[in-house]
């Protein structure tokens, strides 16, 4: 009887514990796509799905942040219906209903933030990181969300650009607010592990 | 809902990375060639790749029809104005134009999703990825199918425990603050859990990979791929 020996290359404690955070924090994100809290009057509903790519930045810097975004829209490429209102595929990606620059931006958002906040490819203690970088890493991460997303609806619906801003306009406060509980939420010291 | 339905239609046959390059090809065709022409022959490439699934079209739309819906109001806000004449045809024509190239990319995607198991797209990732990134992205896909379900049911049983103690009352910030500072918490537990797991199992950079390869039919769907990527530069 032949046995077959081959050398199993494993991978690290510290890898595989970052890599578990960006594997749970792309499924957050796509759970907290499908949730919404609904808002008085015409303004658009309250969208949890920001608070992914924060958390991806601010949790696990450039790198591992990155990849947990990269695993949102792959799994959703992939048929998984993780994108908001459950929907899926590359042609949502692509396109979407205009905003799928949005979900691009995400992705660059969250490598931004992490680059800013922990100024390296490691994630630090984010004791270590004040709270106004902590602000500017994530005020950096909206500006590419819009700087990305803005001209992609442009294109794809051909509305003109002043126009496609004008229609995204009510969601930049919304998204401040958004990124004033993530930051509250951080300093707060919910987040504080055992 | 679109998604996979096991078959034995061509598109079930293709391997998952030349129907890939297709979908992208033509985002960027239908970028690259805006014209009606461009728009009739993406279309064209959207109704073969549907019937090569074997989908209805009518019931493909259907099922897109939250997404046409918000690309169809587009058109009535490019065209609307502050003052007389209140609506100009023309710039209401051209976004109706650029909102309708948005449909065959769809329709591709529907006979992707619908002929394309999670599995195959992972293989596809990672074998287009070489070496270590691909290796965490396949895996990470895997795990993020099967962990998504459980985290939304987290998610869900967090905001109805909210709402049973009056939640509902409180501003938007608050219910944002509770809902999301305990769903993370319980997605971390969740992950020092999966961390001690995938130690556990011997989590290696070189497992083996699902079996994927190009058959003869994959060739001239990668040159319809490649021939749509392209096309713009022509």
């Amino acid at each position: 009887m032949s046995q077959q020996h081959e050398s199993v290359d494993l991978v690290g404690d510290e890898t595989a514990g970052y890599f578990a955070r960006a594997v749970l924090i792309a499924a957050l994100t796509a759970a907290l796509a499908q949730v919404s809290i609904p808002l008085p009057g015409t303004l658009p509903p309250f969208s949890l799905q920001p608070f992914g790519m924060f958390f991806a930045g601010l949790l696990l810097g450039p790198l591992w942040g990155g990849l947990a975004l990269a695993l949102y829209v792959l799994v959703g490429v992939a048929g998984a219906p993780v994108f908001s209102n459950g929907n899926a595929g590359p042609g949502y990606v692509l396109v979407g209903q205009g905003t799928g620059g949005f979900l691009i931006g995400f992705l660059v958002g969250a490598v931004v933030s992490g680059a800013v906040v922990h100024r390296g490819v490691e994630p630090r203690d984010l004791g270590d990181a004040s709270v106004p970088v902590q602000i500017a890493g994530l005020f950096a991460a909206v500006v590419v969300v819009y700087a990305i997303g803005v001209p992609w609806l442009s294109a794809v619906t051909g509305l003109p650009l002043p126009r496609a801003a004008a229609v995204m306009a009510p969601y930049v406060p919304l998204d401040l607010l958004k990124l004033g509980v993530a930051v509250a939420i951080v300093e707060g010291g919910h987040l504080v592990r055992g | 809902m679109l998604s996979y339905r096991p078959g034995d239609t061509l598109a079930h046959r293709l391997d998952p990375r030349s129907k890939l390059l297709v979908q992208f090809g033509l985002a960027v065709a239908v970028v690259g060639y805006s014209s009606w022409a461009g728009l009739a022959g993406a279309t064209a490439v959207g109704l073969l790749a549907v019937g090569t699934a074997r989908l209805s079209p009518l019931a493909v739309l259907r099922s897109y029809r939250v997404v046409l819906g918000v690309l169809a109001l587009a058109p009535l806000v490019a065209g609307g104005a502050l003052g007389p004449p209140w609506f100009r045809v023309e710039p209401a024509v051209r976004s109706a134009r650029l909102s309708a190239r948005v449909v065959p990319v769809l329709l591709v995607s529907a006979a992707y999703l619908t002929s394309t198991p999670v599995r195959e797209t992972r293989a596809a990732v990672q074998r287009t990825v070489p070496g270590k990134p691909g290796q965490l992205l396949g895996v990470g896909m895997a795990l993020v199918v099967r962990l998504f379900p459980v985290v939304l049911e987290d998610v869900r049983e967090v905001r109805d425990a909210i709402r049973a103690r009056g939640g509902e009352r409180r501003p938007a910030r608050t219910r944002a603050r509770l809902l999301t500072v305990r769903s993370l918490a319980r997605a971390l537990d969740r992950s020092d859990r999966l961390a001690v797991a995938l130690r556990a199992r011997c989590f290696a950079w070189n497992p083996t990979l699902p079996p994927l390869s190009f058959a003869r039919r994959d060739y001239p769907v990668l040159a319809v791929g490649v021939a749509l990527t392209l096309s713009p530069l022509l």
